[in-house]
């Protein structure tokens, strides 16, 4: 016997087969509905871009938790340069105190001046890196954009779809839709390793331009 | 005589505006504007002079095909060089952006050193540097 799955407004109990070939009519009904309406079409298009869309908010959480890591790691170098500077400041200044001539002619102070020198740098490398890691805001902004778009683009047209089976008690008045955005450009790649028709870093585009004798 | 030189950056994000312009002046060209797409740097270019382009392709109002096609077809513009730097990465963008006049492309992420290296290395070329 099969096992209750579901209590209906009237209280029995529906079964997982009955479940099953209503699932079975609504999933028909919607087909049918939906190629009546001319939007199978469309409907096929946003399957294909839902795999894509799962993997451009992975490539989001990939590049914004890289760029995280790169930060924290140049800020951990560039504190420890900053601690160095501290350290040596000190041991130099009290140098100084206890005897100035010392400290200049044994080296102690150009030793200390050079030493500031490269550690300021590598402090400015640093910064320059984490500048660089802020990059991601670009790259995520565009993919974003494609994401926000296939979402506003599906929802207008349930929404159109709500109203036109919508029976005629419920129907309201159609706002006209917006033509959809269809981005001119595919933006950052996202699964470059797969693609032969996109270049994945810099040397590609290099060899590519001269090949073509750019 | 290079340190003297005009860039204009175009790109509608400030953030990546702000990294080229940070990096362009920790390469000795401090001297730079910038524009958020094609329409503002095609007024810029036309009521300013510079003296190197740095541009995004895709933009809103006006991309940067369409901007390079513009200062590619006026007579006062032609002679800037443009560099591309995108995230665009299709082999045919590449090369259409060749066969349209780019100096250069770089494709987003970039290094610092792959910045300056196509900067000096245009401006080199055209005896600016």
């Amino acid at each position: 016997m099969a096992d209750p799955v579901e209590q209906s407004p009237n209280g029995s109990f529906a079964t997982a087969q009955e479940v099953h070939h209503q699932l079975g009519a609504l999933t028909r009904q919607l087909h049918d509905s939906l190629t009546g309406l001319g939007l199978a079409a469309k409907v096929k298009g946003w399957a294909g871009e839902l795999p894509d869309a799962k993997s451009r908010l992975s490539y989001i959480a990939r590049l914004t938790g890289e760029a995280a890591e790169k930060v924290l790691n140049e800020v951990d170098q560039a504190k420890a340069q900053h601690d160095f500077i501290a350290t040596e400041t000190r041991r130099i200044g009290e140098l100084i105190v206890k005897d100035p001539v010392a400290a200049v002619a044994k080296g102690h102070v150009l030793n200390f001046v050079h030493d500031v020198e490269n550690a300021s740098k590598k402090v400015d490398q640093h910064l320059t890196e984490i500048m660089m890691a802020q990059d991601f805001h670009d790259l995520t902004g565009q993919v974003i954009a494609k994401v926000v778009n296939l979402a506003a683009t599906i929802e207008e047209q349930l929404v159109l779809l709500l109203i036109k089976t919508a029976p005629p008690e419920a129907a309201i008045k159609a706002a006209p839709t917006h033509e959809p955005y269809v981005p001119a450009l595919d933006g950052p790649v996202v699964n470059g390793n797969d693609n032969p028709d996109v270049v994945t870093d810099q040397s590609q585009v290099d060899d590519l331009l001269a090949s073509l004798g750019f | 005589m290079s340190k003297e030189l005009r860039f204009l950056i175009v790109d509608d994000f400030s953030t990546m505006r702000r990294i080229v312009r940070n990096l362009l002046k920790e390469s000795g060209y401090a001297d730079a504007d910038e524009a958020e797409d094609g329409v503002v740097a095609l007024q810029k270019l036309r009521n300013t002079s510079f003296d190197f382009v740095v541009s995004d392709i895709n933009m809103p109002n006006m991309n940067g095909f369409q901007l390079l096609s513009e200062i590619k077809k006026d007579d006062k513009l032609k002679h800037l060089p443009v560099l591309m730097v995108t995230a665009e990465a299709r082999k045919e963008d590449i090369v259409m952006a060749a066969q349209q006049g780019a100096a250069g492309y770089i494709v987003k992420p970039f290094t610092k050193a792959t910045l300056e290296d196509k900067v000096n290395h245009i401006l080199t070329k055209m005896g600016l540097k």
